[in-house]
């Protein structure tokens, strides 16, 4: 609105921002993590590296789910049920060997997902609801499969390969599963930009109707995008499963807001049509190393929320300010 | 060619359409929850030999907060938004209040109360604000805004702990079997807060911001303003629901989850209670009858001798196949 009247040579500097947000946020990353290791210098040694892409790891996994759903205008509240259930059935399963184990994890991000791209394609239930209800549906098969006899009850024992790929180092300051996290990513960078689906992604979310008149079986790209969602959850689930050794209910609730936040700090508009992952990657690296600085200031959870919640809002404030990308 | 269904040319002239059409059309969906949650209190009235004034009193004042909460995201998504922060706002205020009010007599009490209906009104507004003028969409606002409001929490409250004057809670949420004073704030909220309100100017700029933001401001409405106004009263609805937490449970509890859960009922209730997520359009009324439906479903299945874990499972399918069933009833309306 404001970016007709300001004078050329900002215009283009912005408009360079607008076309290439991971140089900004890039900067906000590189500064931040100069923040972090003045204060903890342990970040600056190879350990430090380490822990950082780590942890971040499954974060961009689980934000990748959010990146596809909010490219077509959804969002997906369902993924961390999915990646807990996952987990635990990983899990319970381990006994069968890793293959069947790893195979029922998986199917059961493919069942979540079918249900939630057909709730959400073909019945037009709105994505928030759906997957809101999917979450909640999910929570009470975990616990009942919990309690007394059911099908998740048994002892849990955590899949030695899992440990390894999602908390081993493959050398120096790279961990394992930093090889899976590139697999992804270049996939969905590559998909989302080069192959029909991608395209078709953006299109949907840009502008339904027009897609629908364009004769794009909408129900089917928003099908594949559930799909792939939940898939991403599950195997984010299994990650964190990995790293923390253990298997829990309700393990990864807490990163639900994250992984949204890491999609929007990334540039990805939950209005739907633009974004893309490489944002994400740098948004869900921001907010580890900020959880990061908030630990290593040594202060009391409660101040740690607030100034989480404060910088997300600066992040995302700046961006709409940069981009002029305001929500209508 | 032909077939789209939005072409422009031609429209014929709307007819008008009777009173039972109109009210139909209106609130049709409002009588539909009301019917679903008389079956459902029915189905418990039989389950239960003695069901009388203590059974209500539990059903009401155990589901206030959530109506309460209902109410400020209804306020908001008609508005045109979408607030997740209503949960933490409400274990905000139910911390603030519960400090403030440990061992206090009832007129300080009372007036605590209302200071902090203040607070949330204005921290609420302030949140509206900051969407307005940030123009970052409210779903990002709001999600910020809840991780600040839950660590003001923490800070106001480290653990749960706090108090309240009993006399003051025996006004709010009644005795164990009195019924009637937690009914008798609801319906005085919805008579005296929300139809007023509804009716006046601002009432019809909020639904007319929700319906179509541009039209709105073409049409002279400051949309802005509205908006935030929109902010405030869902601030005063949430900062009700913290004090009324207070009081029915005697004290402050400041764990975030409890608030992120809250926003999600709310947000489940809204639907379920016809206010549709595109803005503009339903009533209060629906979700307060939708958060009784939610909140009966537990009750009921453990009546049944079920697991109560599956109420999860049930409240889950029940939203989604309701909302199904509502796109399919509102389609050919739509494409008429």
């Amino acid at each position: 609105m404001s970016a007709a009247t300001a004078d050329p040579a900002v215009t283009r500097w912005r408009q360079a921002l607008v076309d290439r947000p991971a140089i900004a946020l890039g900067g906000v990353l590189v500064v931040l993590y100069v923040v972090t290791g003045l204060v903890e210098p342990n970040l600056f040694s190879a350990n430090g590296v380490r822990s950082t892409l780590l942890l971040a790891c499954p974060l961009a996994i689980l934000a990748a789910s959010q990146t596809l759903c909010m490219l077509t205008g959804g969002i997906d509240l369902s993924t961390v049920m999915t990646a807990n259930f996952a987990a635990y059935v990983a899990a319970n399963q381990s006994g069968q060997g890793p293959v069947v184990a790893l195979g029922l994890a998986l199917a059961v991000g493919l069942a979540v997902g079918t249900v939630n791209g057909i709730g959400v394609g073909v019945f037009k239930v709105n994505p928030l609801i759906m997957t809101l209800g999917m979450a909640s549906v999910l929570l009470g098969v975990v616990t009942v499969g919990l309690v007394g006899d059911g099908f998740l009850s048994g002892s849990t024992r955590l899949l030695p390969v899992l440990r390894t790929v999602a908390s081993g180092t493959l050398f120096g300051p790279i961990p394992n599963n930093l090889v899976l996290w590139a697999l992804v990513a270049a996939a969905l960078i590559f998909g989302l930009a080069r192959t029909g689906l991608g395209r078709a992604i953006y299109a949907v979310g840009d502008n339904p109707v027009a897609c629908r008149l364009a004769g794009v079986r909408i129900w089917q790209v928003l099908l594949a995008v559930y799909v792939m969602s939940a898939l991403l959850a599950s195997l984010a689930g299994l990650l964190f499963s990995g790293i923390s050794g253990s298997v829990g209910p309700d393990q990864t609730n807490a990163y639900l807001l994250p992984s949204v936040a890491a999609a929007v700090i990334g540039g990805t508009s939950i209005l739907g049509g633009v974004g893309g992952y490489t944002g994400t990657i740098l948004g869900a690296l921001i907010l580890t190393v900020l959880n990061r600085l908030l630990l290593a200031l040594d202060t009391t959870e409660a101040f740690r929320q607030i100034l989480y919640g404060l910088i997300v809002l600066a992040l995302a404030w700046v961006y709409v300010r940069i981009t002029g990308q305001r929500g209508t | 060619m032909s077939s789209t269904p939005r072409a422009v040319a031609a429209t014929p002239l709307p007819r008008p359409s009777g009173r039972a059409t109109r009210f139909r059309r209106r609130q049709g969906w409002v009588v539909g929850v009301a019917l679903l949650l008389g079956v459902l209190i029915f189905w418990r009235y039989s389950q239960i030999p003695a069901f009388g004034p203590f059974e209500i009193r539990g059903i009401v004042a155990g589901t206030m907060t959530l109506a309460l909460l209902a109410m400020a995201q209804s306020v908001i998504v008609i508005s045109g938004g979408i607030d997740l922060s209503v949960g933490a706002m409400m274990v905000l205020a139910n911390c603030i209040a519960a400090r403030l009010m440990l061992e206090q007599d009832l007129g300080p009490v009372v007036l605590i109360a209302l200071a902090v209906v203040a607070v949330a009104m204005v921290l609420s507004g302030l949140i509206g604000t900051i969407a307005v003028v940030s123009g970052v969409p409210d779903i990002v606002v709001t999600l910020a805004a809840s991780f600040v409001l839950s660590g003001l929490a923490l800070i106001v409250l480290d653990s749960p702990g706090g108090g309240t004057n009993p006399r003051f809670q025996q006004l709010l949420v009644g005795g164990f079997d009195e019924p009637l004073p937690a009914t008798l704030w609801l319906a005085a909220l919805l008579l005296l807060i929300w139809l007023p309100f509804k009716r006046s100017r601002l009432g019809i700029a909020t639904y007319a911001v929700g319906s179509d933001r541009a039209a709105a401001f073409l049409s002279g409405v400051r949309v802005g303003r509205t908006r935030v106004i929109a902010y405030v009263l869902a601030g005063f609805f949430s900062g009700m629901a913290g004090i009324v937490t207070t009081a029915f449970t005697g004290s402050g509890e400041p764990r975030a989850s409890i608030g992120a859960t809250a926003t999600l009922t709310s947000v489940a209730a809204v639907v379920l209670g016809g206010v549709a997520l595109l803005g503009g359009s339903g009533t209060l009324l629906g979700p307060v009858l939708a958060a009784f439906c939610l909140s009966l479903i537990p009750a009921l299945m453990l009546g049944l001798g079920w697991d109560p874990n599956y109420a999860e499972v049930a409240r889950g399918i029940i939203i989604i196949v309701v909302v199904m069933i509502g796109g399919l009833v509102q389609i050919p309306r739509r494409s008429r």
